[in-house]
């Protein structure tokens, strides 16, 4: 008994359910941390060391690191908001001290130009197969049909 | 029939030292060419996002244990200088600040400097050998307050304490001469 072929729409409908899925899950973000400590290290990964080039302010050991450090732990403890403890350290170093690029803004493009680009090439690509398979295949002609019966006797 | 010995040809230098050598050379003067035409590193201003704006508070203790409060210093220019006594630029400006201060100070623009990540029995050696009579003040906030990146960094303020310049890798005495009779003109 031969296997039944499957459609290939029910391919696409599980890449699709695959895709979001994750996108729910990936948009989620991690759990909240434990502690005002993991929070305050959490944010400060978020945040360029104000000194050294490619480090955050977590990883730096430099003065300027050392004092974002003190400051955003300062501020936890005072409880204040992540929103509210990034915005006080863009107003006083500008949006350039964020590692992460804002959601609002002009910053957001960096998020949306990727999923416009994507959903893009998916709607092109399936545009190009739906094109191809209405042109179907090419029938071949009588010339055709003698060139190979040609090539086998000969 | 004579025999003839050949007489084997000098043989030829390589040039690859000569070229090396050369172009060694070359990269060596071209290297001071640039440190020599290089523009000055002190007196330059940078952006700041409180410029304009209130210049935050600064408060802590000065050397001799005494509170000190920038916000006491109103009615007078001021030129918040963050330093450090390791930093070798703020060792260069501090005889720069003490000539700015010999001529301004205290009725016209004030000095206030912000110890950045120091020790202060340092600090006060280092104004015992060096001078300088301006209040020094301990506040470890005050520098993510002013978004200060390094030092040294000097703010200058108006005497109602609004932040009109923000400058970076040291100043010269003429230089700030310059900013502050700027900023006067500016506020008329």
């Amino acid at each position: 008994m031969t296997p039944r072929p499957r459609s290939p729409r029910l391919g696409v409908a599980a890449l699709v359910v695959v895709v979001v899925a994750a996108l729910a899950v990936g948009s989620r973000g991690e759990a909240g941390p434990a502690t005002p400590a993991a929070r305050a290290d959490r944010l400060a990964a978020r945040v360029r060391c104000p000194t050294c080039a490619g480090l955050s302010a977590a990883e730096s050991e430099a003065a300027s690191s050392q004092a974002v450090r003190q400051e955003i732990r300062a501020r936890v403890d005072a409880g204040a908001s992540d929103d509210a403890i990034l915005g006080y350290l863009v107003d006083r170093y500008g949006e350039d001290i964020l590692l992460t690029p804002p959601s609002t803004g002009t910053g957001s493009l960096v998020w949306v130009l990727p999923v416009v680009a994507l959903v893009l090439a998916g709607g092109a690509l399936a545009a190009a197969f739906r094109r191809w398979r209405a042109a179907g295949a090419e029938a071949a002609t009588d010339d055709d049909r003698a060139l190979v019966a040609r090539a086998r006797e000969g | 029939m004579t025999a003839t010995t050949a007489v084997p040809a000098p043989a030829r230098r390589p040039r690859t030292a000569r070229w090396s050598a050369l172009a060694v050379g070359l990269v060596a003067v071209a290297l001071v060419a640039i440190l020599a035409t290089r523009p000055d590193a002190r007196n330059v201003i940078a952006e700041t996002t409180l410029r304009g704006r209130p210049a935050p508070e600064v408060v802590g203790p000065g050397l001799d244990g005494a509170t000190v409060r920038l916000s006491d210093y109103r009615g007078r220019w001021v030129l918040v200088n963050f330093f450090a006594t390791w930093c070798v630029p703020c060792v260069q400006e501090h005889p720069e600040l003490v000539r700015f201060s010999q001529r301004h100070a205290p009725e016209e623009a004030q000095v206030v400097a912000v110890v950045y990540d120091d020790d202060l029995g340092a600090v006060r050696a280092f104004f015992r050998e060096r001078g300088g009579d301006w209040p020094v003040v301990d506040s470890p906030s005050a520098k993510v307050d002013f978004g200060v990146r390094g030092v040294p960094e000097s703010f200058l303020l108006t005497p109602e304490g609004i932040v009109v310049d923000r400058i970076v890798g040291g100043v010269t005495a003429d230089g700030l001469d310059g900013f502050l009779a700027q900023a006067q003109a500016a506020l008329g």
